[in-house]
């Protein structure tokens, strides 16, 4: 049930035929892991909370620097020096005081990740590394529940929804280890993937509109083009091929 | 009418900007050894050791994912590869 102050705070979005008031409860029940309050997490987690998604769990083991916050819109100059997850936590209360936000400032790892996710609906991936994604994603695939994509570098940026068992997952397209090194970004651009990102969040607990399966969306944000890429499920894949 | 290959925007410093090179061949393989033999200084941006496909790369036919076995999967004149690369950072 919504209260008559949920039904004025989302009363713009609920006038959309696709999410109505029975969408906008489904928001409300819902259960959304992030993985990472930086870049990608600062928007997604904005915009989540924006929309009245009940429950977001926000993990992160990183204080907030200076270099963070050209991108970084949950964090502050006055945050420079907290956690992350306590810098976002504030400002995600302030916005939307009916959304529970839960945080824990610890490192994902292959040896927590079941365990932390345990229970949410779905996994948003706002890493900044590949191993810690190819964890997520597997750990998305034992729980059966959406992995939804995003990376960037530059004004170039990614999106893609992993649905265990009936799409691509992101290791069916692995060929191996890649070097990870520091990566250069402008905020507009995980701005944008964030948002397609937090996009499919919403399809998914609605269960409304076509999802980025088996889609890969790249963006070239200098010349403003989306390219759509279709990927397929890889038979051999050793996080998914069992489903 | 040739193979269009879109190259990745780290790839075109060594084309003078274009992002749009035309080259010939049956293979996936044998049209990025044609690149490589008019751009000889993306090589290594391209291919690992062994003269295998860098893994940060990713190879997409027609827009659709040529993975896995990229180097073998045949094209004809008309057809378009996309070479991107993995993005990782958020």
């Amino acid at each position: 049930m919504l209260t008559d102050e949920e039904l004025d705070r989302y009363g713009r979005q609920i006038m959309i035929p696709q999410i109505g008031e029975k969408g906008q409860e489904k928001l409300k029940r819902a259960k959304v892991f992030i993985a990472g309050a930086g870049g990608l997490g600062s928007p997604v987690s904005i915009y989540l909370t924006a929309a009245g998604v009940g429950h977001l769990r926000l993990v992160d083991h990183d204080t907030v620097d200076l270099t963070n916050l050209n991108r970084q819109v949950c964090h502050w100059t006055a945050d420079v020096g907290r956690r992350k997850v306590e810098s976002a936590q504030e400002k995600l209360n302030k916005l939307n005081p009916n959304v529970t936000v839960e945080t824990l400032s610890v490192t994902i790892s292959e040896e927590n990740a079941s365990e932390l996710t345990a229970g949410y609906d779905l996994i948003v991936d706002a890493m900044d590394n590949l191993p810690t994604r190819y964890v997520l994603n597997k750990t998305a695939i034992g729980h059966e529940v959406p992995f939804i994509h995003g990376a960037v570098n530059g004004f170039e940026g990614r999106a893609m929804t992993v649905i265990p068992g009936k799409t691509a997952c992101l290791r069916c397209l692995y060929r191996g280890p890649v070097p990870e090194s520091k990566f250069p970004v402008i905020g507009v651009t995980p701005a944008v993937i964030a948002c397609i990102q937090a996009t499919e969040v919403i399809k998914v607990l609605a269960g409304i509109g076509e999802l980025l399966e088996n889609r890969l969306l790249a963006y070239d944000g200098l010349n403003l083009k989306f390219t759509e890429f279709k990927v397929q499920r890889n038979p051999q894949c050793e996080h998914c091929a069992h489903l | 009418m040739a193979v269009k290959v879109h190259l990745h925007l780290t790839l075109r410093q060594f084309t003078n900007g274009e992002e749009i090179v035309e080259l010939d061949g049956k293979t996936v393989g044998e049209c990025l050894k044609s690149l490589v033999r008019k751009y000889p200084a993306m090589e290594s941006s391209i291919f690992g050791k062994n003269g295998k496909l860098s893994n940060i790369v990713e190879i997409y036919v027609n827009l659709q994912s040529a993975y896995p076995n990229e180097l073998a999967k045949p094209v004809k004149d008309g057809d378009e590869i996309h070479l991107t690369m993995m993005l990782s950072g958020g």
